[in-house]
């Protein structure tokens, strides 16, 4: 203990100890309070629109539930979707100040609807935020480098290595109690701030203690590299300049290469195609022969073959069923536009097993429940709620039931 | 002059003999030359892609059948944001706003499809561009390749025999900034060629290119002094390394990062959903088109029949519907050009306050200025908008226009009743046709450079501050001699 001790006390003597590791300490706090504030705002934007949105269906009740027609409630009501932050989310705010996290649908043709933008301020979200994953990612390394790289060179040019060599009892846990003491306490202060940034966004304790664990396992990665570019014994100049360039290679030359080889590989632009091709699906409908419009709608929804029949040039019953095959006209689309995204997830879980860095970030993210995937599952649960919304509303317009100012209250709710 | 030229010229020669020098170069170097062709190859491929959806939505469009005008008015259109030619240096905002918009009646959608949230989080690790390898790696090769360039002549002696030959400290300076400076003119030269290739084979404008040309010249002198002045200030070479390590990762990682946290937080924006519940708002209590009892919908009526001297709706000349439309939409609009515009200097402001943090980092200076110049920076993606929306109600006021003039008023009411109205009231296509398409006009390059005059001013700060700080290393090394 006392060994530990002391060196502790010859560590801290050195100019560049102590600064690195206050920095570490201010920037990891940093990003952890700008990760909650964010956070907390995401939860703001939440709970603010509910009023409004509860006012906002009010309205569209008291005058169309007068008249009681279920396909104007079905088309003037939008129903609030919203992705509620995972509590680890303050760790890394990933696409989340990208893609919508509120979006309201109606029981209209979906495909039009779901892949509507937030507006957002595109240059400021460009740079990327300053999350507790981004100091991690890229800062920590950074720092372990200024505490480590010359470990054993400035023992060496000081000329003072032989004689510790001869004067430690064993070398071995000599160099090890320096290096756990540099890397460690350096972990320590990135580690700090973020745990009682869990404890104050209600992290469970398994879940924290596993990103503890990356955090911990990638900076343990870079010391391995610090210790071998220091088996090369060159001066501590070198081996910064070695350091800074595997740095800069591995967090953000490689991943900016990989980006350029998994995009121009999987080339996704069925996005595009598919709206273009379900508007015209969709309007296709208005001239197409009522009576085969109904029957492929039958195939799909056989309960209303009893009830599908209307008379006259407009009824929301046709209306309806072709707004749904819209949808389905393009099923095939949907699927590989997705299928495209979760290629390009895919490749990048791949490049994560070679980049220590594209992994972190991959599984920080997908940890805080940020990424791609859990976009794609938002729009998953979108998809589930647009379906019951629609089950809600075929029986008032195929039974056509009057659809009462009580009737809103009955539809079915986003739970968050 | 011949001191100058002998101590840059020994200076390369350094450069050229050292394994690491040869290496960042030779990297970085290839780095450009991959960053410069795959930003070509994916501008024109994104610029042709979007070019082939827009004539698909074109053709679309006039080819629709005989319709009822309101239905075409559902039909919509789409628009999309051509990529100007200097995208392919610095494609700025274009990954994070969407290209594609839906135009339709009522309605303001956003604009989709963008290809940051169709890619991984790879895509927030930064693109490999032309503008990100001069912005971000240039100056850690120039740091690299500099840092020890006056530190080890001082560390080895060499210094005051330099001194010895009677040559001025600011010869020294001077020498070995012309050495760092050749080396940055090399990293610059891929970016250089590939301007030059933008300008002569896909008409980029030639003064757009070499203020961007300018800007980054102007950005890697500030690196090129630094670099020098530090290693004449620091006690050692190793120092000098991490402190422009430091300066590095502070002013090109660390700012540019933080900055819009503080912008974001200074000005927070509305969620489109907030908004559009806002304009369903605004819309019931300036005039509810369902409830017959409206008061600013019956004062248009009775504006309208006085207007044509009749008392009412049937016998007017024109189809009241058509007009009902008109107004709706005229109200509508105006709602939205209300609403975006306060979006629209929300970002104005958020933008200036992130800029500003130029002053603590020449990183941001440049990014402005060149995603400005370029035309991929917001400014540029809000013409897009604004000119997407006046395209919008041209054409749906067009078609409503249609409504009320060549569709009878009878016809519009029984069409749902009378399959012989509902065949009457789907006009001729050739109405669609007559529909103009939609060309975005880029801003004009007086615009581009007042929208890059902050950042180019900052830029211009951080040279002389480079400047001022190589005449302060002289002073030193004049005194430490």
């Amino acid at each position: 203990m006392s060994l530990l001790r002391q060196e502790l006390r010859l560590f801290l003597r050195q100019r560049i100890a102590l600064p690195a590791l206050l920095l570490m300490l201010v920037l990891s706090a940093a990003s952890v309070a700008v990760g909650l504030a964010e956070i907390a705002r995401q939860h703001d934007v939440i709970a603010r629109i509910q009023p409004k949105q509860a006012q906002d269906e009010g309205t569209v009740a008291a005058w169309a539930g007068k008249e009681g027609d279920a396909g104007n409630a079905a088309y003037y009501t939008f129903h609030a979707t919203w992705d509620t932050p995972s509590p680890m989310a303050f760790v890394a705010l990933g696409q989340r100040d990208v893609a919508p996290f509120v979006l309201r649908v109606r029981a209209l043709a979906l495909e039009g609807q779901i892949h509507e933008n937030e507006t957002y301020n595109a240059e400021l979200a460009l740079p990327g935020r300053f999350d507790w994953a981004f100091v991690l990612t890229y800062l920590a390394p950074l720092l372990l480098i200024a505490l480590l790289h010359d470990l054993f060179s400035s023992e060496r040019e000081a000329g003072r290595a032989v004689l510790l060599a001869v004067m430690a009892r064993s070398q071995r846990s000599l160099w090890l109690r320096r290096i756990a003491l540099r890397a460690g306490l350096l972990l320590l202060a990135l580690l700090v701030p973020f745990v009682v940034g869990a404890a104050v966004s209600g992290t469970p304790g398994s879940q924290a203690a596993l990103v503890g664990a990356i955090a911990a396992a990638y900076l343990l990665l870079w010391t391995l590299v610090c210790l071998a570019v220091s088996r090369w014994r060159q001066s501590s100049l070198a081996n910064a300049a070695s350091l800074a360039s595997a740095w800069l290679a591995i967090t953000l030359v490689l991943p900016g290469l990989a980006l350029l080889a998994i995009n121009s590989a999987i080339p996704v632009q069925q996005g595009i195609e598919l709206t273009l091709a379900q508007r015209e699906a969709v309007h296709a409908g208005w001239d197409k022969p009522k009576a085969a419009t109904m029957q492929a709608f039958l195939r799909d929804h056989p309960e209303w073959k009893d009830k599908a029949a209307f008379a006259g040039g407009f009824h929301w019953k046709w209306y309806y069923a072709f707004q749904h095959l819209g949808d389905r006209a393009v099923d095939s689309k949907v699927a590989a536009y997705r299928a495209g995204l979760e290629a390009r997830d895919a490749w990048t879980r791949r490049t994560g097993w070679i980049l220590p860095s594209v992994g972190l970030q991959v599984a920080i993210h997908r940890l805080a429940q940020t990424d791609l995937a859990a976009q794609i599952a938002y729009q998953d649960r979108i998809r589930a709620f647009h379906a019951a919304l629609r089950r809600f509303y075929y029986p008032y317009i195929f039974s056509e039931t009057p659809f009462r100012e009580a009737d809103f209250a009955k539809a079915p709710r986003w739970r968050g | 002059m011949s001191a100058l030229r002998l101590i840059a010229w020994n200076e390369w020669r350094l450069i050229r003999r050292s394994a690491v020098a040869r290496a960042a170069l030779f990297m970085l170097l290839a780095l450009s030359a991959i960053a410069a062709f795959t930003s070509i190859a994916h501008r024109d491929e994104s610029d042709a892609l979007r070019a082939r959806f827009q004539a698909q939505a074109d053709a679309e469009f006039d080819g629709q059948p005989a319709r009822h005008p309101h239905r075409m008015v559902h039909y919509g259109h789409f628009v999309f944001r051509p990529l100007p030619a200097l995208a392919a240096f610095d494609p700025g905002v274009d990954a994070f706003t969407g290209s594609a918009i839906f135009l339709e009646g009522h309605r303001q959608n956003s604009a989709n499809f963008g290809d940051v949230r169709q890619s991984s989080l790879l895509a927030r690790f930064g693109q490999l561009t032309p503008a990100f390898v001069l912005q971000v790696l240039g100056p850690l090769v120039l740091v690299f390749i500099g840092f020890g360039t006056i530190a080890r002549e001082r560390e080895s002696g060499t210094l005051r025999f330099l001194k010895a030959q009677g040559i001025a400290a600011r010869t020294l300076l001077a020498g070995k900034a012309l050495a760092i400076g050749g080396i940055a003119a090399l990293l610059l030269l891929p970016a250089l060629l590939s301007l030059g290739w933008l300008v002569l084979a896909e008409q980029a404008p030639l003064s757009g290119a070499l203020l961007l040309a300018a800007c980054y010249t102007a950005y890697l002198a500030f690196w090129v002094a630094a670099v020098v002045a530090a290693s004449a200030i620091a006690r050692d070479a190793r120092s000098a390394l991490m402190a422009l390590l430091g300066l590095w990762a502070l002013t090109t990682i660390l700012m540019p990062r933080i900055a819009p946290d503080i912008a974001l937080a200074a000005t927070p924006l509305q969620t489109r959903l907030e908004t559009d519940i806002a304009i369903h708002e605004d819309l019931r209590r300036i005039g509810d088109s369902h409830n017959p009892d409206d008061r600013h919908f019956a004062a248009f009526k009775a504006a309208t029949l006085a207007r044509y001297g009749v008392t009412s709706v049937e016998d007017l000349p024109v189809n009241y519907r058509g007009l009902l439309a008109m107004e709706g939409e005229r109200i509508t609009a105006q709602l939205f050009g209300e609403y975006a515009a306060d979006q629209s200097s929300r970002q104005r402001r958020q933008g200036a306050l992130a800029t500003g943090f130029g002053l603590l980092s020449p990183a941001i200076a440049l990014r402005s200025a060149s995603m400005a110049l370029a035309g991929t920076d917001l400014d540029g993606h809000q013409r897009f908008l604004d000119q997407a929306e006046v395209y919008r109600y041209a054409i749906v006021q067009g078609l409503n226009r249609l409504q009320a003039e060549a569709v009878t008023y009878a016809d519009d009411g029984s069409r749902n009743k009378d399959p012989e109205a509902a065949r009457r009231v789907r006009i001729d296509p050739r109405h669609w046709h007559d529909v103009p398409d939609f060309t975005y006009r880029a801003a004009p390059l007086a615009e581009r450079v007042q929208a890059a005059a902050p950042g180019m001013a900052l830029l211009l700060f951080w040279l002389i501050a480079g400047v001022f700080t190589l005449r302060f290393a002289a002073r030193r090394i004049a005194e430490a001699l």
